[in-house]
C-alpha cells in the first residue's frame, strides 16, 4: 500500500460530489497549489493532499513502512460515495453558505455525537433542503461538523422542538472518543 | 558491591514506599540515600497540569483569553514559548472545545522541553522515530509552521491511530504517518537534517503518575529497552544527514537507559559527539552514574528530576553527526 496519484476517473467522482454538495468550484479553491494523492485501504480509498514537492519523497519504495496518513485528509471514497474529512471540513466552510448555527447547548450536545433538534438551531439559509449537506456552526461561527438536514429549512419554523433537523455525521467530538 | 547491610537498608526503604528493592539500591547509587529519599518523596506529590497552545489553530493570546474565560489559571513556563502549568480546577481539560479545535495540547513540561531542544527550521526535513500520540510530531509542527516533511513512524497499530488523531486535530499538514520499525529506518533512503528519538522506555521517571510502576518492572525489562535504544540510535545516525541533529530522550530517570546508552553510541559511532542544548532547564546529566567514569560531554545533556523540578523524570540529549561522514 503506498501513496499514488490520483486516478482521473475517481478524482472526478470526488470532484462532482464536494461541487455539488457545497458550491460549483469549492474543489478547486481547496486544492490551491496542492496535489491530490490517494491512498488503498481496507474498505475504499482516502484522498490526501500535499505540496507538489513532495511526490519525490513519494514515489520511493517504502519497503516494510506503511503510509497511514499524508499532508491534509481530504476525506475518503468508499463504494461511490465521498466524505469529507473533519480536518477538510474547516477549509470547504470558507466556501460554502451551507450553514446551520446552534445554540451553546445544541453546540455541546453535537460534539457529544447527537443529532440536531428544532430548539438548537439560531440560524439556517431558508433555501437548503432535505437531505443537504450542513456545516454545524456555533455562535462565534466555529464549524463543529456536518450534518445532514432532515427537513426542509424554509419548514423548520412550523416543527416541534424537540424534533430533529439535522442528523449528526461526523463532529470535532470525534477526536476525543476516538482516543478513549 | 553493596554489603548486606546497605541492602537491608534499601529493603526497609522499598517497604515503606512500595518499591521493588533493587530499585532502592539503585537510587541510593545514584544519589545517596537522603537524596534517594527526597526522590521518593517527590514520587508521592501529584505533578501539575501542563499544556502546549498551538499557534497552527490560534495566537497564543487568544488560546489565552479564551481558556481564562472560562477560568482555567495559567502560568508560563519560562523556557517555553508556549507552554503553561494549567489548572483546570474542575474542568476535564479534554472536554472543552478549545481542547476539540486543537487549540492546545494536554502534555508535560519535559515533553514540551524535548522538541524545543531540537527546535526544526521551518522547511527541513525531520523524522520522529518513535511518534505516537503525537506529541512532539504536533509540537515540531507548529515550530516549523506547517512547512518541510515531518515523517512520524510508530510501531503500534492502536498508538497509530492517535498520532494520527492528534495530527488532524491539531491542523498538522506537514507529516508523513508512517506505520513500522523504526530500527530499519534506513530502508526509506531519507537523510533527514533532524531526527527525533523519544525513545521507548521504562518509564522510571512517571512513577509519580503511574505508582504501578514501583514494582511492575525489574532490571532484565530495564535491560530490554536499553538493547531497544541501541539499535534505534544505531538506525538514527545511520540515516541522518552529515551535519544534521538528533534528539534523544526517555522518560526513564534510569542511568542504564540514559548516560549508559549514550555514552556506548560515542564509542561505537565516533562520528556523533553530545552538543549543547541552548535552553535553561533542569540540572545537566551525569558523567559518573554510579561512580562509572562516562564521557565528560554527557554533562551537556539534561535531566529533569522529580525531587527538583516537581515534573515527570526525563532525559534530554541533542546529538550532532560530523559533517564529513
Ligand atoms: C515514549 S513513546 C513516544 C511518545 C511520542 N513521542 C509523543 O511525544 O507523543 C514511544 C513510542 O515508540 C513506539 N515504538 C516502540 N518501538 C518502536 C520501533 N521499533 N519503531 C517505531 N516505534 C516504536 C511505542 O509504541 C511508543 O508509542
Amino acid at each position: 500500500m503506498k501513496p499514488e496519484y490520483v486516478d482521473s476517473v475517481q478524482w472526478d467522482i470526488v470532484r462532482n460530489q464536494i461541487d455539488s454538495d457545497y458550491g460549483a468550484g469549492v474543489t478547486k479553491r481547496i486544492l490551491g497549489a496542492l496535489t491530490p494523492v490517494s491512498l488503498p485501504r481496507a474498505k475504499g480509498i482516502s484522498f490526501y493532499l500535499v505540496p507538489t514537492g513532495w511526490l519525490k519523497i513519494l514515489d520511493r519504495d517504502f519497503k516494510q513502512f506503511t503510509p497511514l496518513s499524508l499532508g491534509m485528509w481530504l476525506g475518503d471514497l468508499v463504494e461511490g460515495l465521498f466524505r469529507l474529512s473533519l480536518p477538510a471540513l474547516e477549509r470547504v466552510q470558507e466556501h460554502t453558505s451551507n450553514l446551520l448555527i446552534v445554540s451553546r447547548r445544541g453546540a455541546e450536545s453535537f460534539t457529544y455525537g447527537r443529532s440536531i433538534l428544532k430548539e438548537s438551531v439560531v440560524k439556517i439559509a431558508p433555501s437548503l433542503l432535505r437531505g443537504q449537506r450542513v456545516f454545524i456552526l456555533n455562535e462565534t461561527n466555529e464549524c463543529l461538523g456536518l450534518a445532514a438536514l432532515s427537513v426542509d429549512a424554509y419548514k423548520i419554523g412550523r416543527l416541534a422542538k424537540d424534533r430533529l433537523v439535522a442528523k449528526n455525521l461526523v463532529d470535532i467530538g470525534w477526536y476525543i472518543r476516538r482516543l478513549s | 558491591m553493596i554489603g548486606k547491610e546497605q541492602r537491608n537498608r534499601a529493603k526497609e526503604i522499598a517497604k515503606k514506599y512500595g518499591y521493588l528493592p533493587y530499585m532502592i539500591e539503585r537510587y541510593v547509587a545514584l544519589w545517596g540515600e537522603q537524596e534517594a529519599i527526597q526522590f521518593l518523596e517527590a514520587c508521592e506529590q501529584p505533578i501539575k497540569r501542563a499544556i502546549r497552545l498551538n499557534t497552527l489553530r490560534a495566537p497564543v493570546e487568544e488560546t489565552l483569553s479564551r481558556l481564562t474565560a472560562k477560568g482555567v489559571r495559567l502560568e508560563k513556563v519560562p523556557w517555553l514559548d508556549t507552554g503553561y502549568i494549567a489548572d483546570f480546577t474542575r474542568i476535564s481539560p479534554g472536554s472543552l472545545l478549545e481542547h476539540m479545535r486543537g487549540f492546545y495540547y494536554v502534555q508535560g513540561v519535559p515533553s514540551m522541553t524535548v522538541a524545543e531542544a531540537l527546535r526544526p527550521q521551518p522547511d527541513s526535513l525531520v523524522v520522529d522515530m518513535a511518534a505516537a500520540p503525537g506529541g512532539k510530531t504536533t509540537h515540531m509542527a507548529q515550530m516549523m509552521n506547517n512547512s518541510g516533511v515531518i515523517v512520524s513512524i510508530e510501531q503500534d497499530r492502536l498508538r497509530t491511530a492517535s498520532l494520527e488523531s492528534n495530527i488532524h486535530r491539531c491542523g498538522v499538514t506537514n507529516s508523513i504517518v508512517l506505520r513500522g520499525d523504526s530500527r530499519k529506518l534506513d530502508q526509506l533512503g531519507l537523510a533527514p537534517d533532524y531526527i527525533l528519538l523519544d525513545a521507548p522506555c521504562s518509564g522510571e521517571g512517571l512513577i509519580a503518575l503511574d505508582p504501578s510502576r514501583k514494582r511492575s518492572k525489574s532490571m532484565a525489562d530495564i535491560r530490554f529497552c536499553a538493547t531497544k535504544q541501541d539499535a534505534l540510535l544505531d538506525a538514527a545516525i545511520t540515516a541522518l544527514a552529515p551535519g544534521g541533529t538528533l534528539v534523544y530522550s526517555t522518560c526513564s530517570i534510569a542511568p542504564e537507559e540514559n548516560e549508559f546508552v549514550i555514552d556506548d553510541l560515542l564509542k561505537r559511532r565516533p562520528e556523533t559527539k553530545v552538543v549543547p542544548i541552548n535552553i535553561e532547564f533542569g540540572v545537566p546529566a551525569y558523567p559518573a552514574p554510579y561512580g562509572v567514569e562516562l564521557h565528560e560531554s554527557l554533562t551537556l545533556a539534561r535531566r529533569f528530576l522529580p525531587h527538583k523540578h516537581n515534573v515527570e523524570g526525563f532525559f534530554i540529549c541533542r546529538i550532532e553527526k560530523e559533517e564529513s561522514s
